[in-house]
């Protein structure tokens, strides 16, 4: 039908099979080149740097390392340098220089259990401020690290004494839109989202959405914090509208419920803010648009200010695999481009058509 | 007797023969009219015409019109001949039988015969539709991939071009950091000139032997640059946090919440049920017939001390409606008051049947359930049932200071009984 042909469609560009579990994949900024780490099936780590060549994957290197990766991002490096930074299954942050990968440029213990998720900001000309890493693991901490400053983390957030601890599944950075503000979110097992301020250094907000939060993430990292999407386990996610917190209600939120699987992660689209795509434990990818309310924010009856949440419209879903997808990210050269691996050995390279007309 | 039909007209030619029936004031229908090869009937009830052809005729093109009080008949004989009669004379009364039995027999085979006919017909017709539809089916589908295609190529080819404007401009660019880092270190000579206090020579030359230092020093230095306008590491702190609490350790989905929902239902309806027996309770008022207004009457009552009276209250409530948990409960603690323990421990075991399923929701009436009978045994001198109860009692509520005291009495009630006998 003629409205079929103009919703943006998910092509899969290349294929390509892996010899190992893959947990991230992102793509290495200004290139046409792309990353998955994981883990090989004697117990160790890898990073492969692929190259896009048409339509196949070329193997540029291959990087193994003692303890498997379950995470990386580039967000704190420079451009020039775009250095890796990984967490892996010990608790190990490790900074890596890829043409010279055999001894870390920054290396710390960070955490007790695994790193389950890390993120990164303040670099790839993305942003103002220092450039700082946060890592969320399963030992129930939240660290910020600065590269500059070893060994110890310039934020903690902690279990109180004699709490009993909940995983963190996913963090993210937001509201870095000058040099001193920052916040942290982090997501937990037990469905807490938690947002902290790291200018005041003190814990801004706070939620529970019932079910475990896999994936959490700003719509920008470098502006005012605008919206946030928290997806979880049972197929739900929530989008928060940041800019109008309330006293007591704290932030607006409208949820879907979009299958029946875990939603494993949320990306936006680089390109434009109010796109986003999700990866399901079915193997399938759904593409989604918020459309912002009339207004964004209302007076309620105390006379303080409440944000008003939008809604959310499916712009387009397509299945590629039986296995989760666990990892996603988009381009941030090529308006959609994206990469995403999933758990049945794959990591596919797929372009999404017609987001200029969104 | 039916009524025979007999004033018939006929002629014929050698090919057909026409015959009309005049109908007396009957109305005719072709269901009324049966032809086979050699036998004709019209049976109009309660008119009856029938005739045994003289010769075999070609029943399915012969025609029937019926119309003006009349069947017009047109026969086309089967081998062209004269008739001597239209019927056949003399028949005999079995071989009317007959020829009449075979005649229907004949017409249900040719009836069979023609519904095999349409079946097959149909079926083709079928088919056909089919196949057309799968056609169509198979070029939409053949569109669409062609769509896709072309949309896969279109984006391949964007690809590459944007994949080796990536590389020149990679290219570009490394040009572009050498020119810029010639530029950076002009200024940078400027400051350092109004900083320092040294002519202006000597600062070109020290510039021109950094400008002619490798490139790894150069991207050192532009880095250096970029460093005095980050800020510095920020100072490390803790922020200390609380989890929301969650009675099982896993998501949503492992709760209890079918159970809570069913306790919930089981309430409701619990409230809905009134118990019949109303005969005898005909000259109570209205409000005490409401098993609630009963309750709070038992309470108030036990609490002024009249046990006796709140135990009356309970026992009409439990008549009227002998679901409620709470009515069993509140009449056990009546029951301990007034020692008869026995009833006690029933009444609480009673509660406890009906708090189930065992929920967040009815943990208060539980411990208290739990508390009595344990208070009941104990005053029986059944110790270890006693214990039973408050440590089960413990087990849902384990803050409450009063249960874990009583329950350590009885633990050491009972170690006292054991050294002693």
């Amino acid at each position: 039908a003629a409205v079929g042909s103009e919703r943006p469609q998910v092509v899969s560009h290349v294929q390509q099979a892996l010899s190992y579990t893959v947990f991230d994949c992102k793509w290495v900024p200004r290139s046409a080149r792309l990353l998955c780490l994981g883990s090989a099936a004697r117990g160790t780590g890898i990073v492969q740097l692929y190259e896009l060549h048409g339509a196949r994957l070329e193997l540029l290197r291959e990087i193994e390392k003692p303890k498997p990766i379950k995470c990386g991002t580039f967000g704190a490096t420079s451009l020039q340098q775009r250095y890796l930074a990984t967490g892996d299954f010990d608790g190990n942050l490790n900074i890596w220089n890829l043409e010279a990968p055999e001894l870390p440029v920054y290396s710390v213990k960070g955490h007790k259990e695994i790193i389950n998720s890390i993120d990164g900001v303040g670099g790839l000309g993305i942003g103002e401020g220092a450039p700082e890493i946060v890592t969320g693991s399963r030992d129930g901490t939240v660290k910020v690290w600065d590269p500059r400053q070893n060994d110890t983390p310039v934020a903690n957030m902690e279990p109180v004494q004699g709490e009993s601890k909940r995983d963190c599944w996913t963090v993210a950075f937001g509201n870095a839109y000058n040099q001193e503000e920052r916040v942290v979110c982090a997501g937990y097992d037990n469905g807490d989202i938690k947002l902290f301020d790291l200018k005041t250094m003190s814990l801004r907000w706070e939620t529970n959405i019932k079910n475990g939060v896999c994936s959490v993430e700003f719509d920008r990292k470098d502006i005012n914090m605008n919206k946030l999407v928290a997806t979880s386990l049972e197929g739900k996610f929530h989008v928060f509208d940041m800019r109008t917190q309330h006293p007591t209600k704290g932030f607006a939120s409208v949820s879907e419920k979009a299958q029946k699987s875990t939603i494993w992660q949320v990306r936006h689209l680089p390109q434009n803010r109010d796109v986003f795509m999700t990866s399901g434990g079915s193997g399938s990818l759904h593409l989604w648009k918020y459309e912002y309310p009339a207004q964004r924010c209302k007076k309620d009856s105390e006379g303080s200010e409440m944000g008003v949440a939008g809604s959310v419209s499916l712009l387009q879903n397509v299945t590629l695999s039986t296995q989760p997808i666990s990892s996603l990210d988009w381009s941030p050269d090529k308006k959609g481009l994206c990469v995403c691996g999933a758990f049945d050995q794959t990591v596919r390279v797929l372009i999404v058509t017609k987001l200029n007309k969104i | 007797m039916p009524v025979w039909l007999r004033e018939h007209r006929w002629r014929q030619t050698l090919t057909a023969v026409y015959l009309s029936l005049p109908l007396r004031g009957a109305r005719a229908t072709p269901a009324n009219i049966f032809c086979s090869e050699q036998y004709l009937k019209v049976s109009i009830p309660p008119f009856l015409f029938e005739a045994i052809l003289y010769a075999p005729i070609d029943d399915t093109n012969s025609t029937a019109k019926i119309g003006n009080g009349n069947i017009f008949f047109t026969l086309y004989k089967k081998e062209p001949a004269m008739w001597d009669s239209l019927t056949l004379a003399n028949a005999a009364k079995e071989k009317l039988q007959h020829l009449r039995e075979n005649a229907v027999l004949k017409a249900h085979e040719k009836a069979k015969e023609e519904t095999e006919a349409k079946k097959i017909t149909k079926q083709e017709h079928k088919k056909y539709a089919l196949e057309a539809t799968m056609k169509v089916e198979e070029e939409e589908r053949k569109r669409i991939e062609d769509l896709k295609e072309k949309e896969r190529q279109k984006v391949a080819k964007e690809l590459e071009l944007w994949k080796n404007q990536q590389k020149d401009g990679d290219k570009y660019k490394s040009i572009q950091k050498k020119g810029k880092l010639h530029r950076e270190i002009e200024p940078l000579k400027e400051r350092k000139s109004e900083k320092m206090n040294k002519t202006r020579i000597s600062n070109e030359g020290t510039s021109k032997t950094r400008l002619k230092s490798t490139k790894g020093s150069c991207s050192i230095f532009s880095q250096n640059l970029k460093e005095e306008q980050l800020p510095a590491p920020r100072a490390a702190a803790t922020i200390k946090v609380n989890f929301t609490p969650r009675v099982f350790p896993t998501a949503l989905r492992e709760s209890r919440v079918a159970e809570e929902e069913e306790w919930l239902h089981k309430q409701a309806e619990a409230r809905r049920i009134i118990n019949s027996d109303l005969s005898e309770l005909e000259d109570l008022k209205e409000e005490e017939k409401n098993p609630d207004w009963l309750k709070d009457k038992g309470n108030k009552m036990f609490a002024m001390g009249d046990y006796l009276g709140a135990v009356n209250a309970y026992n009409l409530a439990v008549r009227l409606n002998n679901k409620l948990p709470l009515l069993y409960l509140n009449r056990a603690a009546c029951h301990l008051k007034l020692r008869n323990l026995h009833k006690a421990i029933e009444d609480s075991s009673k509660a406890l049947e009906l708090l189930t399923p065992p929920v967040p929701d009815n943990e208060n009436a539980r411990v208290k359930a739990h508390v009595r009978r344990g208070t009941a045994f104990c005053q029986l001198e059944l110790y270890t049932e006693g214990l039973q109860d408050y440590e089960a009692a413990l087990k849902i509520d384990p803050r409450n200071k009063n249960i874990e005291k009583d329950a350590e009495k009885i633990r050491h009630l009972i170690q006292g009984t054991m050294q002693s006998s």
